[in-house]
């Protein structure tokens, strides 16, 4: 039948085929399920890649092309590597709880302000007897750790900025200015509607995406600073592995 | 100036140009093939070495299809070095198990596009591969056979084993 479809037989066979397809229902039913997942899977289009991907890219391919001596690498102090490594981890700790958060909901108790008679949902869970106020705040709290962490990768690409190749630099930029609009959209729809799940995704998302672009941006200065050879290492490791 | 010549120049945005016509097809290639988290490290490489070779491109093939033919060579090399047992997987007929839908006739509406993403992710990687090379991408039998290494015939039998799994997956639930 897959021959069939996609047009392989000879006539002969397809009028054989046919003329069974045209006897036999399950057959028929068969046929017309594989046309249907021939036809979604001609629609799956391309998928946009994350933001980062370029970011990375465009730093691996100066590293590999620059080859002037990374001079600025010997200047660089050990404790501002260490810093910048631990930034880095410190961020990605804060997106994972910010994200379980989102995904799950905080998995404190509920306040004593908020006691009520053990509910249960029609599924038989219980029920979230958290105020809003309550969960209003903890999200407050989860994006402020969140934007802080952000503040502090800022903080380190606008210092070592010349450290980026400007094309980079520029590209990164240009994300920021994306980003930033989606976060002061997201922002305004939660000053309208503070329990909106969607505009409470959406911010987490755009922050997220921010958290990528300056993760990126962060991982490519350290790369400078330490000296191309450990870049063009990394890149060569990759490719060998 | 073309845009090959502008990234042969180093012309400042070019290579970013390119990336951005291209690493969306590339990259739907590279998550269907690998996987998501895979197919960000591999397209990457796929670009490093875009770049890397640009000097060998001659033009004669679309910029587009050139760079599609390198990522999917790249996706077929880690399919390969991942799974020891690839190339046996895509020769290999496994005996048919579609959980008896077969006999339900038809069983699917329309097919949403998440769902079938899903059901592609589960399928063996020979006839994953197979698929995505022939419904998704539009290659031939005569160019996929070439590319794994198996014969027309081979690459035939696959697909429609992956149109059968992916039917019984899409269908499950929907059929009595």
């Amino acid at each position: 039948m897959s021959e069939l479809l996609d047009g392989s037989l000879s006539p002969a066979e397809q009028a054989v085929v046919r003329v069974h397809l045209d006897e036999c229902a399950v057959c028929r039913g068969v046929y017309a399920d594989l046309e249907r997942v021939r036809a979604a899977a001609r629609d799956l289009g391309p998928i946009a890649p994350p933001a980062h991907l370029w970011l990375e890219v465009a730093g691996r391919v100066r590293l590999e092309t620059d080859a002037a001596p990374a001079v600025a690498a010997a200047g660089a102090p050990d404790v501002r590597r260490a810093r910048l490594q631990w930034l880095g981890i410190a961020a990605a700790l804060v997106l994972a709880t910010l994200t379980a958060y989102v995904m799950r909901g905080p998995s404190q108790p509920p306040p004593a302000a908020t006691e009520a008679p053990a509910a249960t949902t029609a599924a038989g869970n219980p029920r979230d007897t958290r105020s809003v106020e309550a969960v209003a705040e903890e999200m407050r709290l989860a994006l402020q750790h969140y934007e802080n962490a952000i503040s502090g990768l800022e903080a380190i690409t606008r210092d070592s900025n010349s450290a980026m190749d400007p094309e980079v630099a520029a590209t990164v930029q240009r994300n920021l200015m994306v980003i930033n609009q989606a976060i002061s959209e997201s922002r305004a729809a939660l000053v309208d509607d503070p329990t909106s799940g969607p505009a409470r995704e959406s911010l987490v998302d755009a922050l997220r995406r921010k958290m990528d672009v300056l993760t990126a941006s962060v991982s490519l200065i350290n790369q400078m600073r330490q000296g191309d050879q450990i870049g063009a290492a990394r890149a060569t490791g990759r490719k060998s592995s | 100036m073309a845009l090959v010549d502008r990234c042969r120049a180093n012309v400042p945005g070019a290579f970013e140009e390119v990336y951005r016509l291209h690493a969306p097809r590339l990259f739907g290639l590279a998550c269907r093939m690998v996987g998501r988290v895979e197919a960000e490290d591999l397209l990457q490489e796929i670009f490093l070495t875009a770049h890397r070779k640009l000097g060998l491109y001659k033009g004669e093939a679309a910029l587009g299809t050139w760079l599609f033919r390198l990522g999917m060579n790249q996706c077929l090399d880690y399919l390969r070095s991942k799974h020891a047992r690839f190339a046996q997987v895509s020769d290999e007929l496994p005996e048919e198990r579609d959980g008896g839908v077969a006999s339900a006739g038809a069983i699917l509406g329309v097919v949403d596009r998440l769902d079938l993403e899903r059901g592609l992710a589960d399928l063996p990687p020979g006839c994953r591969t197979v698929f995505v090379l022939h419904d998704v991408e539009g290659l031939e039998h005569r160019e996929i056979g070439s590319l794994l290494g198996i014969s027309d015939g081979t690459s035939k039998s696959q697909l429609h084993k992956a149109r059968m799994r992916l039917r019984a997956s899409l269908g499950r639930g929907k059929h009595v």
